[in-house]
């Protein structure tokens, strides 16, 4: 039974048309397929399939432990999606509900390679000397949260300091937990600095900027 | 059951700031894309700002029973969804940006975002409304932590507990029913001792186990250290204060609409509320408004598409008669 119906996969394929570069989905699973691991897997392998310029890798997270580090992947069912270059773009837990427009959404910048994002942002962006890591935390249930997702994405795009992860809380209870995440969207900014909601692109700049004061 | 939404805009290209639009549209929501799916099918030259939440207000609707053509109801995502999808194909340039400031005075008119300066010769104003704050202590502190306004959002991180829900109308019951499927117990704190919720809605709401009511009650301060731990509440016949131990409040007491950055250009009435004519017409020439953000009365999806639909048609004879009706 596949995942996206026809409509869906239609809708797909429209936005998904001339894709401006190629784009490597690289998923990790395991033998003993975690929860949503196996539909994690269908998932990259159906959207493959609807364009010429996307390809599903599948990586078993145990057996090639390697490239789960080399990718700097911790968790699973987890997608690193890679464009001319490995810009830091991840998902980890099953991008469903609002997410699966975050995954296309993001795709779609991978593969242009470049972020739509305001020049004074990207100014920001270019003059950043230090790490910087970003984890949304989104249910697939929440319309507000594909915006946070897709903006932290832009700006690892954007700049090779900065890694952006979306962790599906429902999935990673642990990491909920241990974020105190009672809400989403919550973006968490160098463990250290936290925003609650969908906040504007101006206002996550000042709070990046604020982490790395702390650091 | 595993289900996926498509809700962004099919294409991100950046609009241009130089060219000059017919129409550009402030706010995603029912009237909105009511109005893009109108104007682009007169083939108007239009733009579409959706702002913080593609769909409006449906997006975080657990279901809509009342939209006709859905005999047996249709989720609220999922209509949201078919609104974008629509709007969409008829050629409407949608872009996630939201307005940060308007100038009305010149011609054309001026739209600004975070990110870019736009121009148009009208715009219709659809922004919607958003969930109304209690304004008491500890709520901004809470909010996103154990405040919210978003059942559908964060509904799961209830699961087993006890939440607080503050309000009679129909969204406080629809939510409140929603948060049952996780909830241990949903205790719904009300300012009258009646809801004003629909009556199939107050039926559900009785019926439910899992539903308690505190009536005549307001509450005065969200109690928590590092997590909410309840809510203080005094009864409004009594005068008696009391304290409910929740680990989550949802706060559904009305909407308000954001029309500051309106102020001194539109007239707005004394609640707010972006004054219109029947022709959805604003106080200036060429600026209409549509949906919840100029209608403290109705706030329905119907009544948004409708008037999103009269404003767009009204935008069209506009045009026509352009650039005479400028001078
Ligand atoms: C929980 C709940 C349940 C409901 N149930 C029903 C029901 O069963 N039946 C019914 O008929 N009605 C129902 N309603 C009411 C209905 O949803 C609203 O009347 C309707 O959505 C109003 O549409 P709108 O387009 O005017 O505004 P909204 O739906 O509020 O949409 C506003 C749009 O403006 C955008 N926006 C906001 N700020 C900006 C900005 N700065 N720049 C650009 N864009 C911006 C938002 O992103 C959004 O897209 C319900 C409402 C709620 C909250």
């Amino acid at each position: 039974m596949p995942l996206l119906n026809e409509e869906i996969r239609q809708e797909v394929s429209r936005f998904l048309e001339d894709l401006p570069g190629p784009v490597r989905l690289v998923m990790f699973t395991q033998e003993f397929e975690c929860e949503y691991c196996a539909e994690t897997r269908q998932l990259v392998e159906e959207i493959a399939d609807l364009s010429p310029r996307i390809t599903a890798e599948i990586y078993d997270f145990q057996a090639d432990r390697a490239k789960a580090e080399e990718l700097g992947v911790d968790k699973i069912p987890a997608i690193a999606v890679i464009g001319a270059q490995d810009y830091g773009v991840r998902f980890y837990g099953i991008p469903s509900g609002y997410e699966f427009s975050s995954l296309l959404h993001t795709t779609r910048s991978v593969a242009a390679g470049k972020p739509d994002l305001s020049d004074a942002t990207l100014k920001v962006l270019g003059g950043l000397t230090k790490p910087v890591h970003i984890q949304v935390f989104v249910t697939p249930t929440c319309p507000y949260c594909p915006q946070a997702v897709v903006l932290a994405h832009q700006m690892a795009i954007a700049s090779p300091m900065v890694r952006a992860d979306m962790v599906e809380a429902m999935e990673f209870p642990h990491l909920a937990y241990k974020y105190q995440v009672m809400g989403v969207p919550r973006t968490v900014i160098n463990e250290t600095v936290h925003i609650e909601g969908a906040a504007p692109e101006s206002m996550v700049v000042a709070k990046l900027q604020e982490a790395l004061k702390n650091n | 059951m595993l289900d996926f939404k498509l809700t962004t805009p099919q294409r991100e290209v950046r609009p241009s700031d130089e060219e000059t639009y017919d129409l550009i549209i402030l706010g995603g929501g029912p009237a909105g894309l009511t109005a893009a799916i109108y104007a682009g099918r007169a083939r108007i030259h239009t733009l579409l700002l959706v702002g913080p939440l593609p769909g409006g207000q449906p997006a975080n609707t657990d279901v809509v029973e009342n939209f006709p053509g859905f005999p047996e109801g249709i989720e609220g995502p999922e209509l949201a969804q078919r609104f974008v999808a629509q709007a969409e194909r008829f050629g409407v340039q949608i872009v996630h940006d939201s307005v940060t400031g308007v100038d009305f005075s010149v011609r054309p008119f001026i739209v600004r975002t975070d990110s870019a300066t736009y121009r148009a010769h009208t715009v219709i104003v659809a922004m919607g409304a958003v969930p109304r704050r209690l304004g008491v202590p500890g709520e901004d502190r809470f909010f996103g932590r154990g405040v919210s306004t978003c059942a559908t959002c964060d509904g799961f991180f209830y699961r087993d507990k006890r939440v607080v829900v503050v309000g009679g109308g129909d969204s406080a019951i629809i939510e409140g029913l929603y948060l049952t499927r996780f909830a241990r117990e949903v205790i719904l704190v009300h300012r009258r001792d009646q809801l004003r919720a629909t009556q199939i809605y107050q039926e559900r709401a009785f019926a439910n186990p899992k539903m308690r009511f505190v009536w005549d009650s307001v509450v005065e301060e969200i109690l928590g250290e590092k997590t909410v731990t309840g809510v203080r509440v005094r009864n409004l016949k009594t005068g008696e204060s009391s304290v409910i131990e929740a680990d989550g409040v949802f706060i559904y007491i009305g909407m308000e609409p954001q029309t500051q950055i309106f102020a001194g250009q539109l007239e707005l009435n004394e609640r707010g509320y972006i004054v219109t004519d029947r022709y959805q017409r604003t106080s200036v020439p060429g600026v209409f408004a549509a949906g919840d953000i100029q209608d403290p009365r109705y706030r329905q999806l119907v009544v948004a598409a409708g008037t999103g639909a009269i404003a767009a048609m009204e935008v069209e004879r506009f045009l026509e008669m352009y650039p005479q009706n400028h001078q």
